[in-house]
């Protein structure tokens, strides 16, 4: 374990990725401290330009964008880092179920994951937002997390599947160890790191989801989020205005939140998959 | 998965660079605008991209220019904002005809109507109808153009007038209603026509508003598809109506799903009532995909006439772009309704007068003004009438003062406190028992100035202590919830239009409570049930009373309505939109021009004045 910590440190990606985050998250959690602000309130007029006292300049209802900024990034990571959950939870439970018991629970749970696979997902996401009546930002993740787990479910069942016949796991299964126990001893560790690798990819995908639904006007009622913010700006015309600030940072942001995201998921992978490593 | 990474980051920035993009004024931008909201679906990576992104790709303007019937640009009018789907039919009784037939708007030109409407005034002005008198409460002669003629030659007369209205006694279509208050109508010779009112029910305000509202239909054209279709409303319904004969200066010549446009009729039969033709030989409404699709057009000379919301529409002039409104200053555009909002008066805590008066109080109304509707509307003074010339002499301004909330938060908490409304650990207000929220305020998503407007609804009721959540369904959901009561707060206009019926009419949709609906069945004006008899009695009286008189009861009323507060008018929105780029024709009517050519987009009403006026 330290090992592997050791390693992942020595790779520049992952490091990149990492500090960005952690920097970003930082952000976050202290700004807020420091100005105790409402991020709703309009102090200004609409479309002002970023100056002294509005870092960012105001959007189109006057609310400060920087403040926004900083709890559209919370909520949208908390959104992605609740969808990452569910999805890889799901994708981790069926995906193991499926091929370690193999059989007609296999087939079964292999034809859902496929179903999944097929209808695009994003399609569903709309359909469901559409029709859920009351949008909270907890609604709108756990959505983007029930329909997000089949790749998880796919990748982590061809893993097991591959596990399921080595020695060691047969020498569980001869001195009588409960199927629950060899899973979770004999199978989990050797996939842990693709689990860890896959949540982060599913958070990045969840973040860049609820902008998606977001923009399309589609998010949660009565929060702050970085799609929520691209939606207003867009619907406020804030491009005719010419009024970039109200939506270049929050498109930046998403776009630095998920390349970290992705440049840790990089890093990790040449680390634990051998034939990258160089 | 490096693939699906690579494709995700790839994709981030795809969406920075289309709203990068959009920021230009280029032709191309257009499409970069259609596109990008659009484009973040690819971010959900199982999801085909590609597919959606294609099908965005082609309603930008690239295919606008392989069109056949391409019009020279100086004989053409451009406008936008009164159409924004492919067109359905030009048949007027079908419920959802195309531009220039849609009921209410552009209405002089192809079916022309008796009368013209003229908002500055609220004066009627002759058109098909030279003339019209009561002759007594219950009895209205109309004296008609002699030179009127259809489209197709025929004579206009007496005859069509009497068919347009009894296919409103016949069928169920757009002025059915006036059928309530209207007894008969009958031809006196061919070139006049009496309308009787019931006796019971003889409301002059409505019957008035008839004539400069209905369209006229060609007897000898739609007698032929009556009998075609047997008699049936839905089988009429079904007639296209391709090649419509007005008596109007317009046919149609041509339309697809990005635009419609219309030719001249060199034989109008007005040029003996206005001098001349129009000056435009063609007008071509495009159709847009949405707002800043238009008003990127607009700004960069591709639109003449934008019938859209416009927000901070002094940047374009300060841009250096030809464009005027109506007012040189703010408000920019003259004043037509009031969006509201409306309180379930069934919901405990909203049921108590005090509350919403309290609410009312707490609204910054400039910042809605400001914010909203980029300054377009004027200070707000809360009343059942317009703050117009036209409206407010209908009530007693002085008497109605000492009642008219402003902005004023201390006051409102002071009112709260006094009812024993006392804050909970959470800030929010408890009255009896019942904690004074969540309320959810409820618009339809993407009408961004109604949506701005209850955001802040929502803000300056926090600082009151009562909680109101904002709520943006799909226009269906939010018109079925209207309806059927199923809200706790919800914004609508009342009784949008300028009429000779208002403030008559706006008065009977916030108040009149007979014939509406108990909760949960459709009512179609006072949707938050209010009830008070007198309001009932005083609505039932004033179309029948002399005017000095019903401004007694006009006051009397607004007296009520400030004190029961069952609704609260948020802003003054123009009846329409009016903005005009003058890089092609030049000299359309402004305030203060001594034309008294009203806005109303060039070609509604008396609007159509400004088609005479204008030069290339």
């Amino acid at each position: 374990m330290t090992h592997s910590v050791r390693i992942l440190l020595k790779s520049p990606k992952f490091l990149i990725g990492a500090i960005a985050t952690l920097l970003m998250l930082a952000l976050v959690v202290i700004y807020p401290l420091v100005n105790k602000s409402d991020p709703f309130e309009m102090k200004a007029l609409a479309f002002q330009p970023p100056g002294s006292g509005l870092p960012l300049g105001s959007d189109n209802f006057g609310r400060d964008l920087f403040l926004e900024l900083v709890y559209g990034i919370r909520t949208s990571v908390a959104v992605g880092l609740i969808a990452g959950l569910c999805a890889t939870a799901i994708g981790l439970i069926i995906g193991l179920a499926s091929g370690y018991v193999g059989g007609w629970i296999d087939n079964v749970l292999t034809a859902v994951t496929n179903m999944f696979i097929v209808i695009p997902s994003f399609i569903i996401l709309i359909l469901v937002s559409v029709s859920v009546n009351s949008r909270s930002s907890l609604v709108v993740a756990l959505i983007i997390g029930l329909t997000s787990w089949p790749w998880t479910a796919r990748a982590v069942r061809a893993q097991t599947v591959s596990l399921r016949n080595r020695d060691h796991v047969n020498l569980a299964k001869i001195s009588g160890h409960s199927t629950p126990r060899i899973i979770a001893f004999e199978i989990l560790p050797y996939i842990a790191s693709y689990v860890v690798m896959a949540f982060i990819l599913q958070v990045a995908s969840g973040i860049l989801a609820e902008a998606s639904i977001s923009m399309l006007g589609l998010g949660p009622y009565n929060t702050i989020s970085l799609g929520i913010m691209m939606n207003w700006a867009l619907v406020f015309e804030a491009p005719v205005s010419g009024a970039w600030w109200a939506f270049i940072p929050a498109a930046f942001a998403i776009a630095v939140i998920t390349f970290s995201l992705y440049m840790m998921n990089t890093g990790m992978d040449e680390i634990f998959n051998p034939k990258i490593r160089s | 998965m490096k693939m699906k990474a690579a494709t995700a980051v790839l994709v981030g920035l795809l969406m920075t660079f289309s709203l990068l993009a959009a920021c230009s004024n280029s032709q191309e931008s257009l499409s970069q605008t259609n596109a990008q909201t659009d484009n973040p679906s690819t971010g959900s990576g199982t999801a085909n991209p590609s597919g959606i992104g294609a099908a965005a790709g082609d309603t930008g303007q690239g295919a606008l220019a392989d069109n056949a019937k391409e019009t020279p640009r100086n004989e053409t009018l451009y406008i936008n904002g009164l159409q924004w789907g492919a067109p359905t039919n030009f048949n007027l009784l079908s419920g959802n005809p195309a531009f220039p037939i849609n009921y209410g708007n552009s209405r002089e030109l192809i079916y022309e109507t008796l009368f013209m409407i003229n908002m500055i005034d609220g004066k009627l002005e002759p058109l098909l109808g030279s003339s019209y008198t009561w002759t007594d409460d219950k009895t209205l002669k109309i004296e008609l153009n002699k030179y009127a003629k259809w489209s197709d030659g025929q004579p206009f007369t007496s005859d069509d007038v009497v068919y347009t209205y009894k296919l409103g006694q016949k069928y169920e279509i757009n002025w059915t209603s006036y059928w309530d208050y209207i007894q008969d109508v009958v031809a006196d010779g061919p070139h006049a026509v009496t309308i009787t009112l019931k006796p019971d029910n003889p409301n002059k305000l409505t019957v008035t508003e008839s004539i400069e509202l209905i369209p006229m239909l060609p007897k000898h054209i739609w007698e032929e598809i009556e009998k075609k279709a047997g008699n049936d409303l839905a089988a009429i319904r079904k007639e296209f109506n391709a090649d419509p004969v007005g008596t109007g200066p317009y046919k149609i010549y041509f339309y697809n799903d990005q635009k419609i446009t219309l030719i001249r009729d060199d034989n109008y039969w007005g040029q003996s009532l206005f001098g001349k033709l129009p000056a435009p030989k063609y007008i071509t409404h495009v159709i847009y995909k949405d707002n800043a699709a238009g008003d990127l057009a607009f700004k960069n000379g591709q639109v003449d006439v934008s019938q859209q919301f416009t927000p901070q529409v002094w940047k374009m002039w300060e841009s250096g772009a030809p464009v005027k409104t109506y007012l040189k200053d703010a408000p920019y555009y003259l004043p037509g309704s009031m969006p509201s909002i409306f309180f379930n008066l069934s919901k405990k805590g909203l049921d108590n007068a005090d509350v919403r008066k309290a609410i009312a109080m707490a609204i910054d109304y400039k910042k809605i003004s400001q914010l909203a509707m980029s300054g377009y509307s004027a200070d707000m003074k809360p009343s059942l009438t317009l703050d117009t010339p036209a409206e407010s002499k209908f009530v007693d301004q002085d008497a109605i003062r000492p009642l008219q909330w402003t902005t004023d938060v201390k006051a409102a908490n002071e009112l709260l406190d006094s009812i024993g409304a006392k804050k909970g650990k959470d800030g929010i207000r408890v009255l009896n028992g019942q904690r004074l929220g969540p309320y959810d305020i409820e618009c339809p998503y993407g009408w961004s100035d109604w949506n701005a407007a209850l955001e802040i609804v929502a803000q300056s009721a926090k600082a009151i202590g009562i909680e109101i959540r904002t709520k943006f369904p799909e226009a269906p959901v939010w018109n079925n919830d209207l309806q059927t009561g199923k809200f706790d707060i919800i914004m609508n206009t009342p009784a949008g239009s300028v009429t000779p019926a208002n403030p008559w009419s706006r008065a009977r949709t916030i108040m009149y409570s007979k014939g509406v609906a108990p909760i949960g069945e459709m009512a179609f004006w006072n949707w938050g049930r209010y009830k008070n008899d007198r309001a009932d009695e005083i609505i039932d009286q004033i179309p029948t009373a002399t005017d000095e008189e019903a401004k007694a009861l006009y006051t009397e009323l607004t007296k009520i309505w400030l004190q029961d507060v069952p609704s609260i008018p948020l802003m003054y929105r123009p009846w329409v939109f009016y903005t005009v780029n003058e890089s092609v024709w030049k000299g359309f009517p402004v305030d203060g021009d001594g034309s008294n050519i009203p806005p109303q987009i060039a070609m509604d009403g008396a609007g159509i004045k400004a088609l005479y006026k204008i030069t290339n």
